[in-house]
């Protein structure tokens, strides 16, 4: 019986944290948080747009039942409304321009009448409201003693197809609320953030006469020309320090992956498979996971770039065309029908590579791009379903999926 | 036998008289209106219209001399088109590359190409542009093997952004899975 008990504890301890094992059914005692707004300087408008980013931003951290209602307070009322006196946290705020016209925020959170959490918070201009409210939900769940959201207030960049030949490079937050047109002009597609504090990137260019790499400073709103190559020229990946590239180009005709260092500007060649090597990223520091067509159909590949040892990272699926990784888990893109003619689905899986189990991710239409944050905590990925392309964000650990729309064009691909 | 099933019917009658239940009282009275507060839905999404620091990348390569002959040589040049997921020739196909080979020799062969592999819209990813890239590859040997200068023709891959033809049909999907030629002065 001893025995059987030690076994039963080393097996939960085994697979307690895997992210591959599926939370099917949960105990629904989320704790119930309601919003009240104190603000009296912007218009009905404003303050229910506010209202409405962070209903869903706390929605997005998964922690609480969020209540829905708008209700209004003075700040310093003494007690919470009579509507939220069941409620086991009352977030209160009041919005206030100051004599530079700045968007300030005060917040607190009330639990049973008593201030638990007080913090302030500040913008230069009223419309990039959305980032206050994103740092408001950060807190709550830090404020939570929760694993860190620190992706929420990360900066994607995507490139949206506006036409044939056409596109826009966009930098918004994490829920497409703010956007801002980037690169205008031309067909520049695959940006990719070049550093951790996301002040410059690369993207490709495929009006010039070769397909070329190039990189915008975003303070100095310089654009250098990196590399280019005939037939394709993309930037799978960044290092974390920023000085390594993973690219994948097209010298003679034949795909390949080659690394590529950002102050020698040497490069290298990964693989020299006849077929297709692309889509590139580091696992860990001298490996790499790839998608490589060396079977006969697209699957996930790794290399040690120390060893050259090359090694099949997925036994599963017969289409596996696009992966991104974090640690022990590779989350790829699987094309779950093979039909030539009409709609197929596409579904991003999860795989640990400890324990080989897993997990589906999606559902229906096309799901692609798979980006994992940069702690692993959530996968940002898009999805085309029905002629709306949209950002999804994936919750590992509460076994959520959120969509945010995009209003026109169609999301080519994107980083974050 | 008869008494035992009249003592249990007893008994059952004693225990379920027992269970009876008092429905708690309802308070019926009216509360008072309060005005209703406003409802939001779940996620809303609104765009926010640029007004920062913007890259205009749209090029200004104005049309050389020459521009009517290219168009009209390009207008002969039709597309090579390809099966689902596949990067070979087929027969029909291998005749429109000679055909272009053979134009390539006479009447356009004071220009360089440009060969633009596509895809289907499955898929955006890098996988995709490569396999429009194998595409022009493809059409790349067999017009190098048809006697064209290898120095001459230079290949891009567009992947599934540049489609000729939007629908969600099979015979859509066709379309785009193909090369197209372009002449460069």
């Amino acid at each position: 019986m001893k025995i059987l008990f030690s076994l039963l504890f080393v097996f939960t301890l085994a697979f307690a944290g895997d992210a591959t094992i599926e939370v099917i059914k949960k105990v629904d005692a989320l704790p119930s948080i309601a919003i009240e707004d104190a603000s009296s300087n912007y218009d009905d408008t404003f303050k229910l747009q506010f209202f409405k980013s962070l209903v869903a931003d706390l929605n997005v951290i998964s922690l609480f039942n969020v209540d829905r209602y708008h209700r209004t307070i003075a700040f310093d009322a003494s007690s919470v409304l009579v509507e939220n006196k069941d409620k086991n946290y009352v977030l209160r705020y009041k919005m206030f321009k100051d004599d530079n016209g700045a968007l300030n925020v005060e917040m607190k959170i009330i639990q049973d009448d008593t201030n638990v959490f007080s913090k302030s918070y500040k913008v230069g201009r009223q419309d990039v409201y959305m980032f206050i409210s994103h740092a408001i939900a950060y807190d709550i769940n830090e404020f939570m003693g929760e694993p860190s959201v620190a992706w929420m207030k990360r900066k994607v960049i995507f490139s949206r197809i506006v036409g044939p030949k056409k596109s826009e490079i966009i930098i918004s937050d994490y829920s497409l609320a703010y956007q801002h047109v980037m690169l205008k002009g031309g067909f520049n597609v695959f940006p990719k953030w070049a550093n951790y504090e996301q002040n410059a990137f690369y993207y490709t260019a495929l009006d010039a006469t070769k397909p070329t790499l190039k990189k915008v400073d975003m303070k100095t709103l310089k654009v250098s020309t990196i590399i280019s190559s005939d037939g394709m020229m993309i930037c799978s990946d960044v290092s974390r320090d920023g000085k390594t590239l993973l690219l994948t180009m097209a010298k003679k005709g034949q795909p390949d992956i080659y690394t590529y260092n950002v102050d020698t500007h040497q490069y290298r060649r990964e693989t020299t498979y006849g077929g297709i090597d692309v889509n590139a990223q580091f696992m860990g520091k001298d490996k790499i996971i790839f998608i490589s067509s060396r079977l006969g159909y697209p699957n996930v590949f790794s290399k040690n770039l120390k060893t050259k040892e090359i090694e099949q990272m997925v036994y599963y699926g017969r289409s596996n065309s696009a992966c991104s990784s974090n640690g022990e888990y590779i989350v790829y893109k699987a094309r779950e029908t093979s039909n030539a003619f009409e709609r197929n689905t596409f579904n991003l899986h999860l795989i640990s590579m400890k324990t080989d189990f897993i997990r589906r991710l999606t559902a229906t239409g096309v799901n692609e791009f798979p980006r994992f944050s940069q702690d692993g905590d959530a996968i940002l990925f898009i999805k085309n379903y029905k002629n709306q392309s949209s950002i999804g964000i994936i919750r590992l650990k509460h076994n959520k999926n959120y969509l945010f729309p995009l209003k026109y064009g169609k999301v080519q691909s994107m980083d974050w | 036998m008869k008494s035992i099933v009249l003592s249990s019917v007893v008994v059952a009658l004693l225990v379920f008289s027992g269970c009876s239940t008092n429905k708690p009282a309802v308070d019926t009275k009216k509360t008072t209106e309060t005005p209703a507060p406003q409802e939001v839905e779940a996620v809303e999404i609104e765009t926010v219209s640029p007004e920062d620091s913007m890259v205009d990348s749209s090029s200004n390569a104005s049309d050389t001399v020459g521009q009517m002959s290219m168009s009209d040589i390009e207008s002969k040049l039709s597309s090579v088109y390809f099966a689902f997921d596949k990067y070979n020739l087929n027969a029909d196909m291998q005749e429109k590359v000679a055909k272009a080979a053979e134009l390539g020799k006479s009447g356009a062969s004071q220009y360089n190409v440009k060969l633009e592999g596509n895809c289907d819209e499955w898929g955006s990813d890098e996988y995709n542009f490569a396999l429009g890239l194998k595409r022009a590859d493809t059409v790349k040997k067999a017009l190098v093997a048809e006697g064209i200068d290898a120095s001459r023709i230079s290949m891009v891959s567009y992947g599934e952004s540049n489609p000729v033809c939007t629908a969600q049909t099979k015979e859509c999907y066709a379309k785009n899975r193909r090369v197209d030629f372009k002449l460069l002065p």
